[in-house]
């Protein structure tokens, strides 16, 4: 029905012909979908700002570039706090990084659009036009209303750029957390650090941990350090630890020792292991969560053995068969497709493929993410000198190693 | 247990024993020695930034290239025109502008790790839609400015090289734009740089022309107020073409704000070496040019010959190369980060890994920059320094301008918490925003009574 743009331009009149000039207004931003507006703003004759509840509005003529309030003195003066968790349309929406779901991008609200009448108004879309940006520095006169640009609040999430933020209790659709996972990173990567970090606190864990996952190896430190403690380990505990190693590598040591310390054994224990090996190496690419079971069981068994381990790690598609859990010597592999058709008795040697490639944790990473490739396997195992697995290569690990730079942060990971 | 190496695992892993360690082991990092829960343990994968020597070679090394680069055409026009015509007299300017400089760097490097944004994103949060289009406007015409002059400093440096300019600004516009927007401008960059090497000459050429050590002292640190406007008009040139750090807040920083503090080391050592570099610079110049009594630089050429005490014969050649290096160079970086921050300012898309259909704005802007850069550098007849240290001149109008934004948003708390400027902070920044400002109106003020037919300067 109007631009937040044109009703800014309008006198606030009241039965006695009192008249004000409209600052802002307010919304709820949580009240539903379409948050109503909740409040006028504007300054009394001594230049201090006040409000008055919607409900004061009785008619908004356009026209005349008018809103009909019933008594201007029934206002209150603006201190701090008494703002609550109410936001404020002019000063912290327009102008500010919203995300807009819909088209998977970050934009700036240049203008709002809003529908409904005098006893409800609804913030319905933003505008992220040129038109919308003529429209504001015009005061509302000129700059055609394309209804093809607006974006539907629906689909926007509005940041305010400040991690802190989400800690404070701010409010928060959280309908970015709809999104894909590689969706979230890919919006992640395109707002300033701080946006981000206030993103990745406000996801739940799981999904926070996958958007951090994707990230470029600079930002997710940026975005990682400006998180708290507490949310930070949880994230850790969830990573891939070869992604995690990447991550707690970088951080200054004594953090590093304070995350290594605090995190679960396992998981810590991971880390620490991937990181003994120089980022060139093979070791320094291979993750070292991995699926295996000892050779001397019936398929039946083994698949009840692996019923637990097959819930977390990120690569599962290959099943490596090692001659028992202490040594970890590996025998063989056995996909999961194999493993999932063969017959119950079958031993798990009888069908297992013993004939495989493996890989050195310090040779060249380089070398080693050629082989994985040229294997067009979707992972190569990492064996050390007493023939025990170590981890495996994924060919997503690999295609980072060998992509050219620019290509790097783009190349999708599924796997790991 | 034999020991011997496998080929890559053709045997069954039984009969494999075991994979052995490569006949030639790594040497391996020694890495850090950590106690974990009471663990030893030696971790070499962590990726830390070198320490030590190691570390100053690593901002020294890009920090020195970066430097020969940032003097582009206009940076070098200005520089040797200013030797040229005033001999030493100038280097007092340069040694105060180091200190300003420096200043201004850090401030610029800090509100880019406070905020992890870009200038013209930061003022449309902070001032609104208003001026935000006025920042935009004053950037347009700062950065079209000296887009141009690039593209003259490539019709220059090839016309040393024996190539029609027609030819060659035409060419080199596609060629930037071909590797900006197919993305192979990574690799082509370090070759441009190694070609600015050649401006590492200057110092050498600075000592080698013999210059009067006494005059270059009292240069230096004895200012001199000379009622000459060609005099002022230089002065402003050279705070317009040395303090230009507002292109790194252009981009997104890549710093966080929690472990600031060694790059504010960077700013100060990037500016004082940049700015030695420019003095030496001034110093060839001058010694050759001045000395010979040839005060007015009118083409590359003339400024080639400053470096004819260590190339000799072949200065114009290696001249014509760094210079087509530099500008090439900042050919490509100006016109994307402009479109780069213009972009973030409205809202739109940006980035080269768009395709044109998501990026239209950002596309649209980059090609405008590099297409009418490279028209206006076409037109004929142009005097090729005029207009360099012209539109260095336009840059030094610009500056103050710009300096108020930056220094308005370092000082608002909300924005950089405890990166926050200083008061030492900002007692420099403002005696350089004022030593700016009073340079520009001085110039400006002389230009208009001029204009009305009062002369205030002698010249």
């Amino acid at each position: 029905m109007v631009m937040f743009s044109q009703l800014r331009r309008c006198d606030i009149t009241d039965d006695q012909d009192r008249q004000a000039k409209l600052l802002d207004l307010s919304i709820d931003l949580l009240d539903s979908d379409y948050p109503p507006i909740t409040r006028l703003f504007f300054l009394n004759d001594k230049n201090k700002k006040h409000w008055l509840p919607w409900e004061q509005v009785r008619t908004i003529d356009l026209k005349s570039h008018r809103i009909g309030v019933q008594n201007l003195n029934e206002r209150q003066q603006l201190v701090a706090g008494s703002l609550g968790k109410d936001v404020l349309l002019g000063d912290d929406i327009l102008d500010a990084l919203v995300l807009d779901l819909q088209n998977r991008r970050a934009t700036r609200a240049n203008d709002l659009w809003l529908e409904g009448d005098e006893s409800r108004l609804e913030l319905r879309a933003a505008d992220t036009s040129f038109g919308g940006f003529l429209r504001r520095l015009s005061g509302g006169r000129y700059g055609r209303i394309s209804k093809s640009a607006l974006c539907d609040w629906r689909y926007v999430e509005f940041l305010r750029g400040e991690p802190d933020a989400v800690r404070n209790g701010e409010g928060y659709h959280l309908r970015v957390a709809r999104l894909p996972p590689g969706e979230i990173a890919r919006l992640t990567d395109m707002l300033p650090y701080l946006h981000a970090a206030e993103l990745i606190t406000l996801l739940p864990d799981a999904k926070a941990v996958d958007a951090l996952e994707v990230l470029s190896p600079e930002r997710q430190l940026q975005v990682f350090e400006e998180l708290e403690e507490e949310q930070a380990l949880a994230l850790l505990t969830l990573m891939a630890p070869d992604i995690a190693a990447d991550l707690v590598g970088r951080l200054p040591t004594k953090l590093m020792r304070r995350h290594l310390e605090r995190l679960p054994q396992l998981q810590s224990e991971r880390i620490i292991d991937l990181l003994r090996y120089p980022e060139d190496t093979v070791g320094g690419i291979m993750t070292n969560d991995v699926v295996f079971v000892r050779a001397n069981l019936t398929v039946a068994e083994a698949r009840k053995k692996l019923k637990q381990p097959l819930k977390t790690p990120d690569f599962v598609y290959i099943v490596y068969i090692v001659e028992n859990e202490e040594s970890r010597r590996l025998r063989g592999v056995i996909s999961l497709r194999n493993l999932i058709t063969a017959d119950d008795e079958q031993q798990l040697e009888d069908i297992m493929d013993p004939y495989l490639t493996t890989l050195n944790p310090l040779s060249l990473a380089q070398e080693g993410a050629y082989r994985v490739i040229d294997s067009h396997m979707a992972a190569l195992p990492v064996v050390g000198g007493e023939g025990q697995l170590l981890g495996l290569v994924t060919v997503d690990a690999a295609i980072v190693q060998v992509a050219p730079p620019s290509w790097r942060t783009q190349a999708p990971r599924i796997f790991s | 247990m034999k020991k011997t190496r496998t080929a890559g695992g053709l045997e069954r892993v039984d009969a494999q024993e075991a994979q052995t360690l490569p006949l030639e082991p790594r040497s391996i990092r020694s890495g850090l020695r950590l106690s974990i829960r009471g663990r030893g343990v030696h971790l070499r994968g962590l990726r830390r930034p070198p320490k030590g020597i190691l570390r100053w070679l690593a901002i020294l090394g890009p920090g020195l290239i970066a430097t020969s680069a940032g003097n582009d055409a206009g940076g070098i026009a200005t520089y040797t025109q200013a030797g040229a015509k005033f001999g030493y007299e100038l280097i007092w300017v340069m040694v105060i502008l180091t200190v300003s400089f420096a200043v201004v760097q850090e401030m610029c490097a800090r509100l880019g790790a406070a905020t992890g944004r870009g200038l013209l994103d930061l003022i449309r949060e902070r001032f609104g839609i208003g001026w935000s289009l006025f920042a935009i406007v004053i950037i347009l015409i700062a950065n079209g400015g000296v887009t141009v002059s690039e593209f003259v400093g490539i019709g220059a440096a090839m016309e040393l090289l024996g190539v029609s300019k027609y030819i060659a600004v035409p060419v080199g516009a596609v060629v930037i734009w071909y590797l900006v927007i197919y993305g192979s401008y990574a690799k082509v960059e370090r070759i441009l740089l190694v070609m600015t090497l050649v401006f590492f000459a200057y110092p050498v050429a600075a000592i080698m022309a013999r210059p009067n050590w006494v005059e270059v002292v009292r240069g230096a640190f004895i200012p001199t107020f000379r009622s000459d406007p060609a005099y002022i008009f230089l002065v402003v040139g050279l705070l317009g073409t040395t303090i230009t750090p507002y292109i790194q807040i252009f981009q997104q920083s890549s710093l966080a704000r929690r472990h600031y503090g060694p790059e504010r080391i960077d700013a100060y050592v990037g500016a004082v070496f940049s700015n030695l570099m420019s003095i030496s610079m001034i110093i060839a110049t001058a010694a050759t040019l001045y000395v010979a009594g040839h005060r007015d630089i009118e083409t590359a050429a003339d400024a080639a010959r400053a470096l004819e005490p260590v190339m000799g014969a072949s200065a114009k050649v290696l001249f014509a190369i760094g210079l087509l290096g530099a500008t090439l160079l900042a050919g490509a970086v100006l016109p994307l980060a402009t479109a780069y921050a213009v972009s973030e300012a409205f809202g739109v898309p940006k980035g080269v890994n768009l395709d044109f259909r998501r990026g239209k704005v950002f596309f649209s802007l980059f090609t405008a920059l590099v297409v009418i850069g490279a028209a206006l550098a076409l037109v004929p007849g142009l005097p090729v320094i005029k207009l360099l240290v012209g539109v260095q001149v336009l840059n030094g109008i610009l500056l103050p301008i710009i300096l108020i934004f930056i220094l308005l948003l370092i000082n608002d708390k909300r924005l950089t918490a405890e990166l926050k400027n200083t008061r030492r902070n900002n007692v420099l920044a403002i005696g350089t925003l004022i030593l700016i400002t009073s340079a520009v109106v001085v110039m400006l003020g002389s230009q208009v009574l001029e204009f009305f037919g009062i002369k205030l300067f002698g010249g």
